[in-house]
Order: C-alpha cells, then structure tokens, then sequence
C-alpha cells in the first residue's frame, strides 16, 4: 500500500479535527425540455422531472459518506434558468414556478434548490422581466429556492438599467421577509461574468452549455490550510506560506474529485466540475479570516489583507488545478462576512470597513458576500454599491457578485442573527453619499477594451 | 406521439378512455391523479405504466468510463481496502479488541502499525474487506467500539488516501 503513518494520520486530523468536507454535492438538471406554453403543465413538469432526476441524490451522498469516510455536508440541485424555460408560457408571474421548485426540493431532501435566475447582462426578455418582478414574493414564499441573475460580463458590459432595477428586487425581498431579518435576500445574488457550472448557492444554476445532468462537487477547508500554517509557524517566509497552501489545497481538491466520480457514477451521471473554494462557516477554526490573520495580517480588514488574500487565492487555484483536469465553478476563497466568525469579530472590532472588503472582492473568488448594510438604504447607494462590485469583476476578467442584505429596521452597527450556516452579521455603513444621478442615468456601460479579444 | 411528460393537461385534452405513452415518457403525479379521476387508463405499450430509469443524456455513458481510469493498485486491494485508525489512551486489549472486531466484520489485516506519542497510542489497519461485507456497515461497527475517554475509531476507504497523497 505503501502509506506513511503520517500521511494517514494527517488525512484522519484533517476530517476529524479540521473540519475538512464535502461542502456540496449539486446535481445540475436541464429544464429545457420542460417548456410548454401553458405556465401550471411547465410546473408540473419542472417539479417531475427534478423528483425524476434528484430522487436518488440524497441516498446517493450518504452512501459515499459512509463507504469513505469523508462528510458530505449539503446535496442541492441546480436548474436552467427559471426565465428560459417560462418564456414559452408568456405568464407574467412566475411565483408558481418558485412554489414548483420548493415542493421537489422538499420532496427530494435537498437543503437548496438554485435557478429562479436569469441573464439580462444585454436586456431583458419578457421572461427576465417577469422573472424579476417575482423574484421577491417568490423568496418570501419559498423556503429552499435560490435566485441568481448575470448583470453584466466583460464581454458585453455592464447593464446598469438591470443593476437599479435588481437593487429595487433587493429592497422589496428584504421587506417582505422583515420579520427574519431580510433572510430573503441571503438566497439572492447578482453576478458578472456568471459561472455557469457553479455548486454553492445562493448562485448555482446550470447554464445553456451543459449536459442533461450533470454532478459538481463542491468541497471546502478553511480549517486544513488554517492548521497547515499554524504548524507552519510565523517564521516561514511568503513562498513557503504560498507552498503550504498550495499543498493543501492540491489534497483537498483530490478528495472533492474522488468523490464527485464516485457520486456521478453511482448516479449513473456525468461528471462536470470541482470547486475548490476555502469555504467558511461560523464553525470555530472554519474561518478564511483566521488564515489571513495567521498569514500575518493583524486584523483581517487591516492594511496587508488584500494581498494576503491575493496569496491565499491563488495558492488554493493552482493547488486545485494540479490536483484535477476539473476545477471549475468559482473555485479560490469566499469571504461571506456573517459567516465567517473572524470577519463578523473584525466588523465588530471596526477593523473591517465596507470599503476595505470591496477592495479585497478585487482578489478573491467571488464577492461582497452577506453584507448586511441599514434598512433604509437608498436604492440609488445600492445601485453604486453593486455596479462598483460588477465593474470590478468586468475589467478584471473575473467573477464577481454581491450578496447584500439590507436588515429592516436596523443601523449601522447593529446585529441581526439569521442562524445555522447564514450566521451572524453587524449591519455595516455604507456612508452618507450616494450617486443618485449616476443610478438616474441608465443604459448600458460598453465592454471594456480588454474584452475586444476576437 | 413521443413525448417527453405527460401532464393533467394532456390528459384532460385526451380523447377516450385510456392513454398510450412512450417507454420514455414520464407521466406527471397531476396527469396521474386527474386521469384517476376520470376513470382514464395510462398504460405503456407493454402493460401497465411504471416511471422510467432517468434518463441522464448521452454524456453519461462517460460517468462510468471516466471512474474506470482511476487506477486501482495492482492486485493488493481491487477497491476493497479499508484504514482504520484508532487513537485513544493507552490499555491492555486495545489491539484485540479491534483486530478481533475486524475479523469478526469479514476484514483481513493486512499491514499494522501502532507507536505512541505522549500518553496515547496510534493505530493503523491496512484492511482488505471480503465480498461480502458492506463498507457502511464495518465503518458503523467499528466506529462504535471506542467510547469517551478510551479511544476512537476512525474508517475511511483506502481510496481516498491513494488520491490524496499520490499523484
């Protein structure tokens, strides 16, 4: 066989002790098929064919949990989006769609169920429009769907008139789900550069590209690489910290690719992608901030973070890359803010700024991920919130996304819990100033000139 | 006609008393019921209607192709490889207790190490599982010999350190 004691023993520690797992198993399901100019027939048949499809997931996740050993904490599925498969229908609610997503997701044991999206990074469709007038009632009325909506791409721009019009979506899905804190808007993001094949929600869906069915993994370790470097010390200099998580996440990724296999071939499926993404939970020890701080960083949200951060990502992408031919989705380091004990300590402790943690989306994997800013937020500051974020992600060539939460009646500095995974968040100032003229303007920003790669 | 569902609405549009569908053809729990009530037959061209295998489309032939390139080790364990490790405060029986354990779940040993560190011991099994045994049941029985201030147990498929430790 041929292993070391100590290789064993460090795979053990890192499941037991490290809180190493399988974040997601996601089972991608294409809708297309589910088409049909009568809206009640397109939810019977979204609603069978995901039952159909999903049935076994469940079961599925928890045998390769028990043959192997390795945790698999979430199994989602992910759909087309909701916008093209309603279109035919020419409905303009969309609700009962939402309500038909939610009902498989319970009846097939799914914790989220990603894909009421669309994508308007050009304009709207009379389904996108649809689409967004429901989104709210949709996420207020369902418990597991997740809304996800492509605003803008490097290729073709940003669409500000969708920008301030999915800033209203936010504004009414926080007040209609007032009373859990806004909770509706945690299952709703908006992205440049949209990743198409990707497991974690709030943004997962499949996109036109992919196969009838198709199993990514998602797989997560924030408390591997935060022990990898404790061991390593403070004394090592940069390279041997980028090596240690280079290392790390070149074994975490092995085993996100073993058992998305395994899964897909139980399923009978293909396989797409793995994510290897340093996904935090408000576990102790589970925490991206904690690697930051133990990479150096005082505070995480001092000076020096974006660059740790910048290390830290990109360590964990080339790891990934040796370790599969699959590395997909959105694979580097999330920094959601409430879910992450560090970074709700950093916000606390005033260490970490709005400001400071938009300059840090410049170098991770994602974006302004559960920032909870004040109820009364204007619709015009959440416009230049989001369009800051979108164009970074446009001239960047990267994904970015926002996540944002405005907490009814609460201000800045206040606390609002959502529990379990969602955690705990301190509403954050987003300032005095806003760009109302800006948001007034509308139309459509041009690609930027790193785009014209033809 | 083939198609892909077969919804209430179909069944309320159909004419007769009784509704062939393709083998492939999924019929919806709605179109089920209201035929239910309308007294319609839904059958498939060979009897009765049973939901369909899913079908995953033409890319999942490669699910089982691309498993197969996994490369298992030569002869040693054909996939039926199990580690245990057991960590815990030192006492005589512990070795017994779980190699008995093992043998008794259809498990062979294979290679065996232990050494202690400070006051604990560390163990680890090489096991090579018989046919016949299921990997969640020896991993449930195993798991369960160590209790609180003893020692623990812990079973994870030799695969999953053959891919994480050897490219």
């Amino acid at each position: 066989m041929g292993f070391t004691d100590q290789e064993i023993l460090e795979t053990v520690r890192m499941v037991a002790l490290e809180t190493l797992d399988i974040r997601t198993t996601t089972l991608g399901i294409s809708l297309f098929d589910c088409a049909d100019p009568d809206l009640e027939s397109t939810c019977e048949k979204v609603y069978t064919k995901i039952v159909h499809h999903g049935r076994r997931l469940v079961e599925v996740a928890q045998s390769i949990s028990d043959d192997y050993g390795i945790p698999i904490i979430n199994k989602r599925i992910a759909v087309t989006p909701i916008s093209w498969i309603a279109a035919a229908s020419g409905s303009h609610d969309l609700v009962p769609l939402a309500r038909a997503l939610d009902a498989a997701a319970k009846e097939v044991g799914v914790d989220y169920i990603g894909g009421f999206s669309s994508y308007v990074h050009k304009g709207f469709t009379r389904a996108d429009d649809a689409l967004f007038a429901s989104i709210p009632q949709a996420l207020a009325e369902t418990d597991h769907v997740c809304s996800s909506i492509s605003l803008g791409s490097t290729k073709s721009g940003l669409n500000m008139d969708a920008i301030a019009r999915f800033s209203q979506v936010v504004l009414d899905t926080a007040a209609l789900t007032a009373d859990t804190g806004g909770l509706g808007c945690a299952k709703l993001v908006c992205f440049c550069n949209v990743v198409e094949d990707n497991p974690f929600v709030a943004g997962a869906h499949i996109g036109v590209g992919e196969a009838e069915t198709v199993l990514n993994v998602g797989v997560s370790g924030p408390g591997v690489v935060r022990s990898a470097l404790e061991r390593l010390g403070p004394d090592a200099d940069l390279l041997a910290v980028a090596e240690t998580i280079k290392r790390t996440a070149f074994k975490i990724t092995r085993m996100g690719e073993l058992v998305g296999r395994e899964a897909a071939s139980r399923l009978g499926t293909s396989f797409g992608i793995v994510d290897i993404s340093l996904a935090p939970t408000p576990a102790v020890g589970d925490s991206v901030s904690d690697i930051l701080e133990l990479m150096g960083v005082d505070r995480t949200g001092a000076p020096g973070t974006t660059a740790a951060l910048a290390l830290l990502t990109d360590a964990v992408k080339k790891g990934g890359a040796m370790a599969s031919s699959s590395v997909g989705g959105l694979s580097g380091a999330f920094i959601p803010v409430s879910e992450d004990q560090g970074m709700i300590d950093a916000v606390r402790d005033g260490a970490l700024s709005l400001a400071k943690l938009e300059a840090m989306t410049t170098v991770c994997s994602v974006g302004l991920d559960m920032v909870a800013v004040p109820g009364d937020t204007s619709v015009d500051v959440l416009t230049g919130i989001i369009a800051d974020e979108m164009a970074i992600g446009m001239v960047n060539n990267k994904t970015t996304a926002v996540r944002i939460i405005p907490v009814p009646g609460k201000g800045p500095g206040e606390t609002v819990e959502w529990g379990g995974l969602l955690g705990t968040a301190i509403v954050q100032d987003p300032g005095r100033f806003g760009c109302s003229i800006f948001h007034a303007r509308g139309g459509r920003m041009p690609a930027p000139i790193q785009s014209y790669r033809n | 006609m083939t198609r892909r569902f077969l919804t209430a609405e179909d069944v309320r549009r159909a004419a007769g008393q009784e509704i062939v569908v393709d083998a492939e053809t999924v019929v919806t729990p709605q179109a089920l019921e209201v035929a239910r009530q309308a007294g319609i037959t839904i059958r498939g061209a060979a009897g009765g209607y049973a939901e369909p295998e899913p079908d995953r489309g033409p890319d999942a032939s490669r699910a089982v192709t691309e498993l197969r390139q996994i490369p298992e080790p030569e002869g040693a364990l054909k996939g039926r490889g199990l580690i245990v490790t057991v960590v815990g405060c030192n006492r005589p029986g512990v070795l017994a207790e779980v190699s008995a354990a093992i043998a008794a779940l259809g498990g062979n040993v294979n290679d065996i190490s232990q050494k202690m560190v400070d006051q604990y011991f560390h163990m680890v099994f090489v096991v090579e599982l018989a046919g016949s045994s299921q990997f969640g049941d020896v991993k449930r029985e195993l798991e369960a010999l160590g209790c609180d201030n003893d020692f623990a147990v812990s079973v994870m498929h030799e695969r999953v350190f053959r891919f994480m430790h050897r490219v």
